[in-house]
């Protein structure tokens, strides 16, 4: 009997010496987390404030971002959606230093490699971004271009290069993220090389007339000037 | 009407006979294949609680050439919501339900004001405005009509007769006004009666001919709510969003068309919707709220003409429309005893004098700022400052509908 309550003893001694250990690092995660979270909500109410007076909003909806989020069923207001994605990220971020204040070697190794991929994140977000607004400038300088040269399918060409831009700056994102950038790439070459071909074949094939009459114009013309050489 | 007599500038389409309602729907569902029609409704969720719009479903089932109807759905929860869906669904032409209280539609109204366009307050303006942005986004109608939705008297006939002058190729107006004589026991209309037209016929009294009293004096019923357009029209024009709405809307058409292309339509033999109280102490409300909006948007348009307004015209002005208000009440009292319709002429008289306060009151407004209330911005406007706009508003809409 003695020996089992040695035991036992035993135990919640070593429970209690490792708790002592712990402790400290429990306490100073709480702290942490605790202070990462309010840290965030000052941040994200200092950056509505910010964005409210930058007029991001309007900007957004002038640029068309608004519209996409929409499309994507997502009703806030931009603003609104990146102050709350910049407070989740701080939240995560201090979570995860947080978690690395308890000193155990998995959770470090997992935080690095998490930090060490967002700058791949947020770079893929900026490509997103400016990919989407440059697109848009492109498509719409294409639809102005071909409606004043009074081509008739201005507005579907315009769609195909918007299409084709969106199509590259995925690939680029994408890649950037290193999702699987073999298939990526491979995926991309494929798609946007078959897009190319399938116009250029489209556009050989269509033109061959013109190009026929181009070249029998040209030989012509040529034989009309040698004549007037021997006169 | 049993007249065929032609007045004023713009062509009257009278009621001769007993015109086939089969043989004008016949046509109307094949010009609309080339011509499709958009319905406009504007509704209150309490109307779906009264007792006119089971009818107008009942009739609107009956009506085989609308491409779409959207209902502009105002005051109503979540739950009212779906409850108008369904009401809505025996109809077989694609309805879709604007909810202007819905999540959705509020960011939409908040997109607009962060972009600095003044939509104004909710009302019958402002759904309808909303409504042809939407038709507009969607493409699919050359043609929107538009009928409120607390007629009592309501027959597909009267939308059958509205739209016919601009569905058809041959006949081709770019507006038509639909009147009709509000009558029970008694006449109603007070407005129009006692209001507008002794108005017009004053300002034409101190100013001589003016071309946008003209217009207005060309119809007879200005004030009707029902009216159809060719999708251009609702694109190109801006509308006030208080009551000034008529008016305002007949004074964007006379600006931006020739008067040739539009008309008015005898609709109805007899029209019965809701009666809007006197309110005559109260200015902002009932009757004498309509009278200082219709007088004010009548003032700003004359002012935007190149009209000059002075103090003095308008002590005038009130002096000579009493004069002409208190002529036509006898002549109206003659109208009734032929007639057999009861006919109170002291309550007629109380109107007069609450309509004179009315446009006293509307000078006073005027004078101190003669901008008054902001139109809501044309629809060529807003898709320049927002260009996704109406791509939102038909997410919104379709996923309102899922």
């Amino acid at each position: 009997m003695k020996i089992f309550l040695q035991l036992i003893l035993d135990a919640l001694k070593d429970v209690y010496v490792y708790f002592k250990q712990v402790a400290p690092n429990i306490l100073a995660m709480l702290t942490i987390i605790l202070f990462g979270f309010l840290l965030a909500r000052i941040f994200r109410s200092l950056l509505r404030r910010f964005l409210r007076a930058l007029k991001f909003d309007a900007w957004s909806d002038r640029m068309g971002i608004t519209a996409i989020m929409r499309k994507g069923g997502v009703w806030s207001k931009p603003g609104e959606i990146i102050a709350s994605i910049i407070f989740w990220l701080l939240l995560i971020v201090s979570i995860m230093v947080g978690l690395s204040a308890l000193k155990i070697p998995t959770i470090a190794n997992l935080i690095n490699e998490v930090i060490l991929y967002l700058p791949n994140l947020f770079s893929a977000l900026l490509i997103l971004l400016f990919g989407y607004i440059l697109a848009g400038f492109i498509a719409r300088a294409v639809l102005i271009t071909a409606v004043n040269s009074g081509y008739q399918y201005a507005k579907l060409l315009a769609e195909i290069v918007r299409l084709l831009l969106t199509v590259l700056i995925l690939a680029m994102a994408l890649e950037q993220l290193n999702v699987a950038p073999g298939i990526v790439i491979a995926a991309f070459s494929i798609i946007f090389g078959g897009i190319i071909m399938a116009l250029a074949i489209s556009f050989g094939v269509g033109g061959i007339d013109s190009a026929r009459k181009m070249l029998e114009k040209d030989s012509a013309a040529k034989d009309e000037k040698k004549d007037i050489e021997h006169i | 009407m049993s007249d065929f007599h032609q007045n004023g500038i713009i062509t009257t389409l009278h009621r001769l006979g007993k015109p086939s309602l089969q043989r004008l729907e016949a046509e109307l569902v094949e010009y609309a294949k080339f011509r499709p029609v958009a319905l406009v409704l504007p509704a209150l969720y309490s109307e779906f609680e009264g007792p006119a719009m089971a009818g107008i479903v009942e009739e609107l089932t009956k009506v085989k050439f609308l491409k779409e109807i959207i209902l502009v759905l105002d005051k109503a929860s979540e739950k009212e919501f779906r409850k108008v869906q369904e009401f809505m669904a025996p109809i077989s032409s694609e309805v879709k339900i604007i909810h202007n209280d819905g999540k959705r539609i509020g960011e939409i109204f908040d997109t607009f004001s962060r972009n600095g366009l003044e939509v104004g307050l909710r009302g019958k303006g402002r759904s309808a405005w909303l409504a042809y942005g939407y038709v507009i986004g969607r493409g699919q109608s050359d043609v929107i009509a538009l009928h409120d939705c607390d007629i009592v008297t309501y027959n597909r006939e009267m939308l059958v007769r509205l739209c016919y002058p601009v569905v058809n190729p041959s006949v081709d107006y770019v507006f038509c006004k639909g009147f009709y004589s509000r009558i029970t026991d008694r006449m109603h209309g007070r407005v129009t009666r006692l209001l507008i037209t002794p108005l017009i016929r004053s300002i034409q009294t101190l100013r001589g001919p003016l071309g946008f009293i003209n217009f207005l004096d060309s119809f007879r019923y200005p004030l009707s709510g029902e009216f159809c357009m060719i999708t251009d029209v609702a694109r190109v024009n801006r509308i006030p969003w208080d009551w000034g709405l008529e008016v305002g809307s007949l004074a964007e058409v006379y600006r931006n068309y020739s008067p040739r292309r539009v008309c008015q339509v005898d609709i109805a033999e007899n029209y019965e919707h809701k009666h809007q109280a006197l309110s005559e102490h109260d200015p902002e409300k009932g009757l004498l709220k309509m009278t200082i909006d219709i007088c004010k948007s009548i003032f700003r348009t004359l002012a935007s003409e190149g009209s000059v307004f002075s103090q003095g015209f308008f002590r005038s002005l009130s002096v000579a429309y009493l004069r002409q208000a208190e002529d036509t009440i006898v002549r109206y009292e003659a109208d009734a005893a032929i007639n057999g319709l009861e006919f109170d002429r002291h309550e007629e008289a109380k109107a007069v004098e609450a309509f004179t306060r009315g446009l006293i009151m509307a000078a006073e407004a005027f004078i101190e700022n003669p901008m008054g209330t902001p139109l809501i911005p044309n629809w060529n406007r807003v898709i320049s400052a927002i260009p996704g706009i109406l791509e939102m508003m038909q997410e919104a809409v379709d996923e309102d509908n899922r």
